[in-house]
């Protein structure tokens, strides 16, 4: 019960943090935005097939969470370092994995509220916002759920490394990119066909999807101890 | 016993920025350790702290072994170091609020009100802390390290960058906290306000800790005498 409390206490002071800094959302918003209209506008006119432009809004869709999602990251563990609230933190005594915990939570939140605004907005400049019915938004919904999940799981723990150090802000596209690319690829090739036919037409995506979001993130749950204390 | 620091020593790369230091703090005990900048002061208030890991020795607080059990300890501290350890965007009320929670404060409201008004920030509760002068961060400082209530508390140089009226601030409330029965531990490079506060002093030059006397075997001028003479060595 104390372990939940601790972690609730946490997500809530985590996302009142990201909602008060509000020239931090503009930037994310406006950032995935920019992603979204560069794909459309550049790649398009080139698709006029709808199946087409269905494989492109995946590759933007992923490409612009992906982004967005470090920029998050990183701006989440600034606010702890800057004067050492992280420290302070520690200082009570909390579990380093339920902080970690608490970190995932709070990360994937205000993700999962980008990419539900985001991807209207994808999908209508693209031209296929008329054929997505409810069904397909909530799949939709889920796989995004699942790919978040994962890429925060090894995101957080690679950030709490990242950002201790100097110029850690770009280190951690550096580091963090090559080890989600499963997630990527797992999650673009699960949104293509959610999106032309409405259903997963092949299981080997979906799986890797949710066995790589796991693995990573009882991986980075066991190590956290470790990373957040050293 | 509060604590008790057996050979402590913290090691850089090859340099020994703390060197075997071994010490020990009783109830309602005041250890002052004077040193200049470079002494290895902050770095040994963070590995009480439990916040640095020493490279060898031993740390005890409260009868735990605070190196291995560092989770089981941390409640019993209340640190101040140069660094805030809180939220700036956030005001002390809602710091209070968030850090009492994390520790379980009982009656955390009334508990965060009261302290921020013994601290003399009753005006300025619901305002950001990024507002807050050098002082005023230091008095939000010290009622945060105060919130749970700890037996330890561990102030690294609690009178730099504060006017006459904060440094008699915190000069009361340690006596205060003293009076209470708890174990303090105060780092600081000014001999005058150390040896007002404290009860047992120690110097600490090049990473050692030597103990010099307690309070009533030395007067405040023998005490100056002594720490410049150390440094001019």
């Amino acid at each position: 019960m104390k372990a939940l409390r601790q972690i609730g206490t946490l997500v809530r002071k985590d996302l009142a943090l990201q909602f008060r800094s509000k020239e931090t959302l503009v930037l994310i918003f406006v950032f995935s935005v920019l992603v979204v209209l560069i794909f459309a506008f550049a790649f398009g006119p080139i698709f006029p097939e709808r199946a087409e432009r269905c494989k492109l809004a995946a590759s933007v869709l992923w490409t612009a969470f992906v982004f967005a999602g470090i920029i998050i990251l990183n701006r989440s563990f600034v606010v702890e370092r800057s004067h050492s609230a992280l420290h302070g933190i520690r200082l009570t005594g909390v579990d380093a994995s339920n902080l970690y915990l608490s970190k995932v939570v709070s990360n994937v939140v205000s993700l999962l509220l980008l990419e539900i605004v985001i991807t209207p907005i994808a999908l209508q400049f693209l031209d296929l916002l008329n054929g997505v019915t409810v069904g397909v938004v909530l799949k939709l919904i889920g796989v995004l759920s699942m790919g978040t999940l994962g890429f925060c799981a090894v995101g957080v723990l690679l950030a709490v490394m990242s950002t201790s150090t100097s110029g850690g802000e770009s280190l951690l596209s550096v580091i963090l990119l090559p080890v989600v690319v499963p997630i990527i690829i797992g999650g673009a090739k699960c949104t293509v066909p959610l999106l032309v036919t409405g259903g997963v037409d092949n299981w080997f995506w979906l799986n890797l999807l949710i066995g790589c979001s796991l693995v990573f993130l009882a991986s980075a749950y066991l190590l956290a101890g470790a990373v957040i204390e050293e | 016993m509060r604590l008790r620091a057996s050979q402590l020593t913290k090691e850089f790369g090859h340099r020994a920025i703390v060197e075997n230091v071994t010490f020990s703090v009783q109830p309602g005990e005041v250890v002052t350790i004077f040193g200049p900048n470079g002494a290895g002061k902050t770095t040994l208030i963070k590995i009480l702290a439990t916040l640095l890991k020493p490279t060898s020795g031993d740390l005890e607080i409260e009868g735990t072994d605070a190196i291995a059990d560092f989770s089981d300890v941390r409640s019993a501290l209340g640190v101040v170091i140069h660094e805030m350890l809180a939220y700036p965007m956030f005001s002390p009320y809602e710091n209070l609020k968030f850090f009492g929670q994390m520790y379980g404060v009982k009656q955390l409201e009334a508990r965060a009100t009261t302290l921020l008004a013994e601290v003399g920030l009753q005006r300025f509760i619901h305002e950001p802390l990024h507002i807050f002068s050098r002082g005023m961060t230091q008095r939000f400082m010290i009622a945060r390290a105060l919130l749970h209530s700890p037996s330890v508390l561990l102030f690294d140089e609690p009178f730099s960058g504060l006017d006459a009226s904060a440094q008699q601030f915190v000069l009361r409330r340690v006596a205060e906290e003293q009076q209470n029965g708890k174990g303090i531990v105060i780092t600081t490079h000014n001999t005058e306000l150390g040896y007002l506060v404290g009860t047992r002093f120690f110097f600490m030059i090049d990473g050692r800790l030597e103990e010099i006397a307690r309070k009533d075997e030395i007067t405040a001028e023998t005490l100056l005498l002594m720490y410049e003479a150390r440094l001019a060595l």
